[in-house]
Formats: C-alpha cells, structure tokens, sequence
C-alpha cells in the first residue's frame, strides 16, 4: 500500500509535466491541424445509419454515430451510449443512458432519440440491406426517465445487447421529417460520434472533422479524409505516394515488399471471418459425389462421420496457411475466432493425419475413394481459389480424386445457397457463436431464421436445443456456456469442417499506429500517432 | 506443248508463285519456322512435358512458388521454369496451355470460317432480302466488341473449352461474312461465272466449284490474323478468370495467376506465360502479313 501510495505521488508529479508538455504541444499543434488521410477498401454507399447494412457502411458509420453498447477491438462487448444494462426479468431489459452527451449540433441526448432510432429501421421499407433483423426481437419499448430505457422482448433474449450494438442512434429532432438524401447532404447526418460529417460525395470521398464535445476519448485528428480506393494496386500506391497516411486491405502478395520499407508499417491481426468447409448431409446421392469412373454414386458418403472425418484428417491446415494463404491465416478448430464470445478452446485444430484419414475412408467403406468437385468463390476470401485448389490436390492424396470448380462471388453464393453443391467453402464473421451455430448448423428453418447459411442442411436436434439455450440466456456466463457445449457437439460430429481464420492488414505511414480490430473495421479514432 | 511449255507452266502455277513470293521475306520464314515449333511442342506437349500439370496428384503444394531452376522436394524433378502457386511446373503449364491456345484458336477459326464464308457466298451471290437482312446482322454483330459478345456468353454457359469455342465462332463469323460477301459479289459479275451459268450448271456446283475458290485468297488472310485474334480472346477470357476451370490453366490463366506477385518479385509465374503468348501472336502474324502480300494482287511486286 505505501508502495502504491508513492507510486501515486511520483505519478501526480509526471501528470503536471505532462500537462505542460502537452500545453505546449496544443499551442504549437493549433498553427498545423492534424490531418488524417485513409484508403478505403470498399465503398460507403449512404450515412442513413438504418438505411444499408453492409460493412463498410457501418465501419464509417461508427465515426459519426454510436451506439448503446459498442464492441472493443477484440470483439467483446463495452459501454456506448449506455451507460450499463441488466436483464429486470427474463424478457426486459433495461438501458441507463450516459448523462450529458452531446450531438454534433449541441443538444443533449435523450430517451427519445434512443426509442426512435429503435423504431427508425422498421420504417424504411425501401432499405436494401435492413437493420431490422436486429430490432426485430423488441415487442415494446419504454422511456423510464430521461435516462432510462425499457426494452421488452416476446421470449428470453440473451443477444439482444450484441444486437443494439448495430443500430445507431440518432437525433430525433434532426431526423424526424427527413429522409435518407438529408443525410447524404448532411442536415440530417447528426449523431454523437467522434466526428461530425462535413461532406459526403458517394464512391470518391467522405470528409470529417471532430466532434469536441465527444463523451468518448477524444480523438487525436482535428480532420479526417476518407478515399475510396477499392483496386489493390492503386490502394497501395496511394500510400506510398504520401497520398494517404492509412489503407486497409493491403494486398496478400505486396505484405513481403511493404515490411522491408523503411517508410510504411504493417499492422495485421486475427478477424473474425473464419472459413469451414460446407458438406452435403441430406441427398441420399450427392450432385457432386462419383465413383472412381466419374459415374455418380448411389449413395452419399458425406453423410457417414467417418468420411467427414477423413477429410478433415486430409486438410493440412499448417501447409496450407503457410503455403497457400502466405501466413494471412491461422489453422481453425472452431468456426468463431479465437476471443468471440463462445469460442471453445477445448476444441483442438484437427491434426494433419493421412493414413489416419485413409483408415477412416477403408472403414467407411471406400478404401480406394471416390470422386468429388470442391466449389468456392474466386474472388471473396484471400487467396480463395488457391485455398480450394490445394484442398482438393490434399484429398487426391488419401484417394478421394478431387476436382475443382471456382465461380466469381455473385454465381457461386446463389447456387450454394440453393445447396448445389456437395462440399464448398464459406467465410463468416460474427461476434457471437450461437448466432454462428443457428446460421451454419442449425436445422434450416426459414420462418424462424435457422440454418439460413446450412449448405449441407446439417441437422442435429441436441445441437439446435443447445443454441437454443443459449440464445434464451439472459446471463452472459450461461449463454456462454451452453454456446460452447452447442460447438462441441457439433465439430464432434464434423457438422462443417473448419479451415482456417482470417488476418486482416492495414499499412500504414511511420509515425502512425493502429491495433486492428476483430471485425475488420478502420477506425479513425483508434489511429495514433507516436514518435 | 513443249516440254519447255510445260516447266514454264509449272514454274507459273500460282502455289510456286506463292511459295517463292513468300520466302522473299526473310521475317516472314523466321515467323512461319517460329509457328512450326510452337505448333509442334503444343502437339506434343504430353511427351515433352516432365508433368502433367492438370493432374492434381502429380502436384505439390510444398514446391509453391519456386523460382525457375529450383529442384522439387522429393529430388525427383527441376522446374526449369519455377512453379506457381500450387506447386505446378511451369514448363509444363505452358506446353499444355499453348495446346488450348492452339486448339482454340484453330478450331474456333475454321468453324466460324465455315459458317460466315457460306452465309457470305449466299448472300453475296443471291443478294436480296437474304443479303439485306444477314447484314444487318452481321453490322449489329460488328458493332459489339468481339470481347463484350464472349463475355456474355460465356457468362450464360459457364467454363469449358467448348463453350469458349463457341463463344468465339459467335463473336468472330461476321468478319468472314463480310468479307466472303464484298468477294462474291464482285466474282460473281464476271465472265466465268456467267459461262459456267449458261452452261447450265447447277447453282451448287457453281457456288462452291467455281464462286467459292476464287474468293479464297482473302479469306485466307482473314483467317490467319482471326487465329491469332481468338487466341488472344481466349487468353483475355482466361485472364478474366471467365473460360477455363482453376485446375487447367490456360496462358491467359497462368498469366492472370502470376499478375499479383509481379510486384513481388515473383516475376517468373506471369512472364514466361506472356513470352509463350507473345511469340505465338508475334509468329502468327508475321505469316499473315506475308500472306496478305502474298496474295493480294494489288501488292503484288511486278
């Protein structure tokens, strides 16, 4: 305790030089204004924050709105706009407000603006991208006080948090009798984030400057210039060129180059998006499935764990992250990343086991293979053609003779989605594992939003009564749990099979640092600068 | 005749003629020689190549982006040209990936040949309606770049060579149409073709025996710039990553496949595909250079 007590005083004297020192710097600072110039990937198409959910709408979004509960950079949940919230019961939930927020034009944050931000996304029927599959579980809301929000649900909601933390709140007053043009323009483009919107011109570039009477830390850019530079190669000369200081996205085959020059740094870190191998679990003949002689099977040995398992024993993940995906990956065991909520560290990464996979494929009944055509997207994931294509050189080599077809994003997703295919490959992203369960293995039920992205049409009653559990607990530590347990389960029976996680990148200029978040956004208010 | 007659005759037959017109260029022999190899080693690539680079057992993805010269892991071979990505001999993606250049490029040529040089002769001969309508046709076909037209079709039938094939043979007929057309109509005013008429042969007969050989020549230009043309298509088509599967790469492929590393330095998976390209494009047109002069009377040296 003494220790800590002139631990403290020894700290107070450090914080008066420092206020000087950053008293001075200010002073100077005021004669050149911090300017922060970032390379988009991907386009921002609107700032109505209800109006498009994609994920660089909401990257950007987050610099000039926030919302209740916001997500730290390794994906966990962390106070927004609210203060705290707490289950009352199993089906409410209330929200404390922070006091004394302010919007960009000065008025003060209330009950109010949060109810109709809540309501805002059911209105906007003509939206191409809703929200409102977030809001959906709300049946009533109620403004306690000026600081205070109730929030009732049909039937116990435990993701309901995780939900708000992707609706945006904005001013009622501002917003009220205007559309999604008024926030192009910017009249209506007031929230309480960071920075406040100076000029939006769609596709080419967005300007900011920052809010000074944020709640948050404040932000070290007095302005901030977004460009979108969506080609790689231009991407990446624009920051060479000093055009702009930051890009994220840098292009797999450039990281080598960029780490040996002296005037760029690269940041990368594990995201959420993790890729598994869909396999089809519900035709008796699979359209993809033959014999040795390339005729088509008359039975589907997918569906037979023995064989799943083979062909996960037949991946080489550490070869192929190492090789294929240039070390811009780690090898995967569940179907979340590392840290989301629900991840299941018990679940080892299948070890890389041939003859183990040939032993399975003899007693499965097929000790000399079969034929099967692996299906991926060419153009979504990094290096995803390579990806497929050394899955299928690695399963020729335990005898399953493999072949490959690769279809650009737009045709492939259609045709996966309507499970053409026998074994294909899917990325995902998600800060929840039992919203990842119900999506991926969940028994497809399209009235209540399960198995939506089942390509195979796993179907496991104990899997599906687990997520259940899970998604009705209003306690974190319960909800945790039974998310695990629902994991476990279901890689147990080789549902999917689990590839690999994906890194993200951003270059950035000397001088400037940035940690990189889980869910791959780039945060202008997180960049720093350092000597 | 004399038997001097007779060697005069033969020294005059048009095929000498050609044949000694043409070795007049030096360039032109050096092309026609280029193309004979590179036609050869297509052909026999499977014998040539020390693998065969679609079959995915035969590749290892350890041996990834080895620089040319390197040895494989297992000692047992040297990719004298580096690999690719997955491990695949280079040397041997090239030999397979000139075949597909030269397989499509030929095949696609001389059925597109077929059909615009026998609607050409109709229309050309018959003119009408028939000739009014087929070039309109053939104005609407120009007016597209030949590109967009494959493009959409191979978007509507999806990966295979013969979907690229018939995506050329659709996107390049209207150039023998036309040009098959401007021919006949001018051949078929001439005398011959009148006598042959009076004779009372049959139109068959006349069109094909007598029309048809006669608009050849250009045609046959026409023809050998069109190879080279639709082996670029197909090598752009490829590039686009539209035409051939991952697993069989084709030049356009291999090259598309090699694009991302050039900055790296990795400069062998792009460049020695776009050398195989270029020389079969530089070498295809040489000869139809020379052939054009060859057979263009105009050009012709007195």
């Amino acid at each position: 305790m003494v220790q800590l007590a002139s631990g403290t005083q020894f700290g107070a004297h450090w914080v008066r030089v420092l206020a000087l020192v950053l008293g001075l710097w200010t002073l100077v600072g005021t004669t050149q204004a911090a300017a922060l110039k970032i390379g988009l990937a991907a386009e921002v198409t609107t700032v109505d924050p209800h109006f498009f959910n994609t994920g660089p709408n909401n990257a950007f979004l987050h610099h000039v709105f926030d919302s209740l509960v916001d997500v730290d950079a390794d994906g966990r949940l962390i106070s927004g706009l609210a203060e705290s919230w707490v289950a009352v019961d199993a089906t409410t939930w209330e929200f404390r407000l922070r006091k004394g927020v302010k919007f960009h034009d000065g008025s003060e944050l209330s009950a109010e603006d949060v109810l109709f931000s809540l309501a805002r996304p059911a209105q906007l029927t003509n939206s191409p991208g809703s929200y409102t599959s977030y809001t959906k579980p709300i049946v009533a809301s109620q403004a306690v006080d000026r600081y205070t929000v109730r929030l009732r649900t049909a039937t116990p909601y435990g993701p309901l948090p995780l939900d708000l933390s992707s609706i945006f709140i904005v001013s009622k007053k501002a917003v009220e009798k205007t559309g999604t043009e008024q926030f192009n323009a910017g009249p209506a483009a007031i929230g309480t984030g960071p920075f406040r919107l100076v000029a939006f011109h769609k596709g080419e570039r967005i300007e900011l400057a920052r809010h000074e009477a944020y709640w948050g830390v404040r932000p070290e850019w007095d302005t901030v210039h977004f460009r979108v530079l969506a080609s790689d190669a231009p991407r990446l000369s624009a920051l060479l060129a000093g055009d702009v200081d930051l890009i994220e996205a840098v292009p797999t085959a450039d990281l080598a180059r960029l780490k040996t020059n002296p005037r760029v740094s690269v940041t990368t870190r594990t995201t959420w998006r993790t890729l598994f191998w869909h396999l089809d679990q519900f035709r008796d003949r699979s359209p993809y499935v033959t014999d040795l002689a390339g005729k088509p099977l008359d039975r589907n040995p997918l569906k037979d764990v023995r064989v799943r398992r083979a062909i996960s024993k037949a991946i080489n993940r550490q070869a192929l992250v190492e090789r294929s995906l240039e070390g811009r990956a780690v090898a995967a065991s569940n179907i979340n990343a590392p840290g989301i909520f629900g991840y299941n560290s018990e679940i080892a990464v299948e070890a890389y086991d041939p003859a183990g996979a040939k032993k399975l494929l003899a007693e499965a009944g097929y000790p000399e293979g079969f034929g099967l055509t692996l299906h991926g997207p060419n153009n979504r994931y990094i290096n995803d053609a390579q990806v497929v294509q050394t899955v299928a050189q690695l399963l020729n080599r335990v005898g399953i003779r493999a072949k490959v077809e690769t279809l650009p994003l737009s045709v492939y997703f259609g045709k996966a989605r309507a499970s053409e295919y026998s074994m294909a490959l899917l990325g995902w992203g998600s800060l929840a594992s039992d919203f990842t369960l119900r999506s991926i293995v969940g028994t497809p039920d399209a009235d209540r939003g399960w198995g939506t992205w089942n390509w195979g049409r796993y179907s496991n009653p104990a899997v599906d009564a687990l997520v259940q559990s899970a998604l009705e607990s209003v306690s974190p530590e319960q909800r945790e749990d039974f998310a695990r347990q629902a994991a476990k389960l279901a890689l147990d029976d080789v549902a999917v099979i689990p590839s690999h996680h994906q890194l993200a990148s951003w270059g950035l200029r000397k001088g400037l640092k940035y940690d990189g978040r889980v869910d791959e956004f780039t945060y202008a208010h997180e960049v720093r600068s350092v000597k | 005749m004399s038997a001097a007659d007779q060697a005069a005759v033969m020294r005059d037959h048009p095929l000498r003629r050609w044949i000694r017109a043409y070795a007049d260029s030096r360039l032109a022999l050096a092309g026609l020689g280029l193309l004979v190899l590179i036609v050869a080693a297509a052909i026999a690539a499977p014998w040539l190549a020390p693998q065969n680079p679609y079959d995915l057992m035969q590749l290892d993805m350890l041996d990834g982006r080895l620089p040319p010269g390197s040895v494989s892991g297992d000692g047992e071979l040297r990719y004298l040209l580096g690999t690719d990505a997955q491990g695949r001999d280079m040397l041997s993606a090239i030999l397979y990936g000139l075949r597909i250049s030269v397989v499509v490029g030929v095949a696609a040529t001389l059925l597109a040949l077929l059909v615009g040089m026998t609607l050409g002769l109709v229309a050309g001969y018959f003119g009408g309606r028939f000739d009014a309508l087929l070039m309109r046709v053939v104005d609407i076909q120009l007016a597209f770049p030949s590109i967009l037209t494959a493009m959409i079709l191979l978007a509507l039938f999806g990966q295979g060579i013969d979907k690229i094939i018939i995506a050329l043979v659709a996107s390049q007929w209207a150039y023998y149409a036309r040009t098959t057309r401007s021919v006949a109509m001018v051949e078929a005013d001439k005398a011959y073709i009148e006598a042959a008429r009076l004779l009372g042969l049959s139109t068959l007969r006349i069109v094909f025996r007598h029309l048809l050989p006669n608009c050849l020549p250009p045609l046959m230009v026409v023809a050998a710039l069109q190879v080279a043309a639709a082996i670029a298509l197909e090598a752009t088509l490829s590039f686009l990553g539209l035409g051939l599967p991952v697993t069989e790469p084709s030049l356009g492929l291999l090259i598309a496949n090699g694009f991302q590393y050039l900055y790296s330095g990795r400069y062998w998976i792009s460049l020695f595909p776009g050398l195989a390209l270029l020389l079969t494009l530089l070498a295809l047109n040489l000869v139809a250079d020379q052939l054009r002069d060859v057979l263009n009377p105009r050009l012709r040296k007195s």
